[in-house]
């Protein structure tokens, strides 16, 4: 089978004093895919996210990403703020949301990139701001549509249900043209039904924007429902890679989280 | 007409109208001189605030150096005016933009440091300033001060002190107007993401080095405007006017005004530097008292942040609030 890598991570190594963090990994993502990153309390999936969205730099190793006209770039190296214009959007574990901004406005500014005026026309309410502010914000009603939160466009961020706040989050990814949208923890604070709802949600966004999905989460229901594929870490080292069913009959995997038998 | 009232601009541009009608209330006899002066300050002094508000309010970044920049801005334009007899509107131009790039300059020092560190920083050059204001006498005067004219336009019509202020509520309403503008555009919305969180700014494309020196640049801009406006109207500037007491009176309008409100920062200005001489001073005994509108401002801020720590400028909107509800209340309890 031919599938189209969109991420592939090459032996990935990065050590915070002399502890090694992440140790030497590898594994690589195709188009359309929902992949899932587990590992028990700091196995180094966190630093994992951090390294290919450039907010830390890796020692060692590259991050390669398909752009969207199938030229490859390693990400080491790229300004954080950069990163996003290539198609590659993440989630924080702790919602970042701003909290003086309504919902819509939230989402606007994951659009931040798609303005190109700059602060002096926006100023003088030229034609060009007044054109791209009114589009984006179209967009950005759709968005808010398709996360069924239209009603509350104009509500401020704060003070809103936690399930709220981490659709808007979502819904914030989608306001670029994302190939790749990792989540970081996206079922943290969220109950059972709350959790099957962002567990269609994300299926739902992976079919209608062509996009794919790393994801990296403790709930393990959420992660064998969902996720196409599975890598597994411990102690930054790959223990194991496969479909959901290959990773729950795992012997390491399932010593890593429940411990060995005496 | 109702619409204009409703809009932001036709809001902005009516209170534009109601303070040019000032002066003439005063040729009127219905107020003295001495009270358009008050309100030509608490115009100018509004300016700045709003640029602090900017900075301070939206990006979070700290700045002390308020005074110094305003002071920069006033003895630039009062030299070239006086001495060097170029027209006021070029001097505008220069006098605003040399505080604008020492502005982006303390900019690229605030991606190193940040917080009290900042403050600090920026105080270090306010007073840097204050002391080139003292030493550089050929320009400044020194401690005899700087005395500058009402402003000429186009080397053509000489203003007198009724139009100069309203020259100063024209170009209030213009910033106001400009900042209301790209404060509800990405430019304001990545200021506010930026001081929510550095990482999620990041990780939206937001490019932190070009926001951190966008706010310093307006805040020092319009501290500098500020500077000149207040040189052509109160005609006289000294060294000890620009001093840390000015940066943190500045720094009061916002807080007690309200963060992240353009009308916070009038409301701020008026409270400050409005009150304490148009009310407070004409009080039997306490009016006597030497520094009386610190002690008012000081009390204040204690009080606002304490029982309003959103600012005054939602006062209003709070009293209709509650006067609703009990009212609903009252209907209800009829029932």
């Amino acid at each position: 089978m031919d599938k189209k890598k969109i991420l592939s991570v090459e032996n990935l190594s990065i050590a915070f004093g002399g502890l090694k963090a992440v140790d030497n990994l590898s594994f690589s993502i195709n188009e359309r895919e929902i992949y899932g990153l587990i590992g028990p309390n700091g196995a180094g999936k966190t630093t994992v996210f951090n390294c290919i969205t450039q907010f830390y730099r890796p020692n060692e190793g590259q991050v390669l990403f398909t752009k969207k006209d199938g030229e490859v770039l390693d990400l080491v190296g790229k300004k954080t703020h950069d990163i996003i214009k290539l198609g590659l959007v993440r989630t924080f574990q702790n919602v970042e949301l701003i909290q003086e901004l309504s919902l819509i406005d939230n989402l606007l500014i994951g659009a931040h990139i798609e303005f190109k005026t700059g602060i002096i026309s926006q100023a003088l309410r030229l034609r060009s701001a007044v054109k791209e502010e009114t589009e984006l914000r179209a967009k950005a009603l759709g968005i808010l549509e398709f996360l069924e939160l239209k009603d509350k466009k104009d509500e401020l961020a704060s003070g809103q249900p936690y399930g709220v706040l981490k659709k808007i989050e979502l819904g914030r990814t989608l306001m670029g043209h994302p190939k790749l949208i990792i989540l970081d923890e996206p079922a943290a604070g969220l109950n059972d039904t709350e959790t099957n709802k962002l567990a269609d949600l994300i299926k739902l966004i992976r079919d209608q924007y062509k996009c794919s999905i790393l994801l990296v989460e403790h709930d393990m229901r959420l992660v064998m429902d969902i996720c196409d594929r599975i890598c597994a870490i411990n102690f930054g080292k790959k223990l194991a890679e496969g479909t959901p069913k290959e990773i729950q009959l795992n012997k390491e995997v399932q010593e890593a989280y429940l411990g060995k038998e005496e | 007409m109702k619409n204009m009232i409703n809009s932001v601009y036709g809001k902005y541009i009516l209170f534009g109208i109601a303070l040019c009608l000032t002066p003439m209330l005063q040729s009127f006899g219905l107020i003295s001189s001495a009270t358009v002066t008050i309100f030509g300050t608490i115009i100018f002094y509004a300016i700045v605030g709003i640029g602090l508000n900017v900075l301070l309010g939206y990006s979070g970044l700290i700045s002390l150096g308020t005074a110094g920049f305003m002071g920069l801005g006033a003895y630039i334009s009062a030299y070239l005016t006086n001495d060097m007899k170029v027209p006021f509107i070029i001097s505008l131009i220069v006098s605003v933009t040399i505080p604008l790039v020492i502005g982006l300059i303390i900019g690229l020092i605030s991606l190193r440091i940040e917080g009290y560190y900042l403050a600090i920083a920026t105080l270090g050059v306010a007073e840097i300033f204050r002391q080139v204001f003292i030493e550089f006498e050929v320009i400044t005067g020194g401690f005899s001060g700087k005395s500058a004219s009402y402003p000429k336009l186009f080397n053509l019509i000489q203003l007198d002190r009724a139009l100069t202020f309203i020259l100063m509520s024209v170009i209030l309403v213009i910033i106001m107007i400009l900042t209301n503008n790209f404060i509800h555009a990405p430019t304001g919305r990545a200021l506010l993401t930026m001081r929510g969180s550095e990482a999620a700014a990041q990780a939206m494309g937001i490019n932190l080095l070009k926001y951190k020196l966008i706010a310093f640049a307006v805040a020092t801009l319009y501290a500098g405007l500020g500077g000149v406006l207040y040189v052509h109207f109160i005609r006289f500037a000294y060294p000890s006017t620009w001093s840390l007491t000015l940066s943190l009176q500045v720094l009061a309008i916002i807080v007690i005004g309200g963060m992240r409100t353009i009308s916070g920062s009038i409301i701020g200005s008026f409270i400050v530097f409005g009150i304490p001489e148009l009310v407070l001073k004409r009080l039997p005994v306490i009016g006597n008292i030497d520094g009386l509108s610190f002690i008012f401002t000081g009390i204040l801020i204690i009080t606002v942040v304490l029982f309003y720590p959103r600012g005054l400028v939602y006062f209003g909107s709070d009293i209709k609030k509650a006067i609703r509800s009990k009212k609903a209340a009252d209907v209800s309890f009829k029932k």
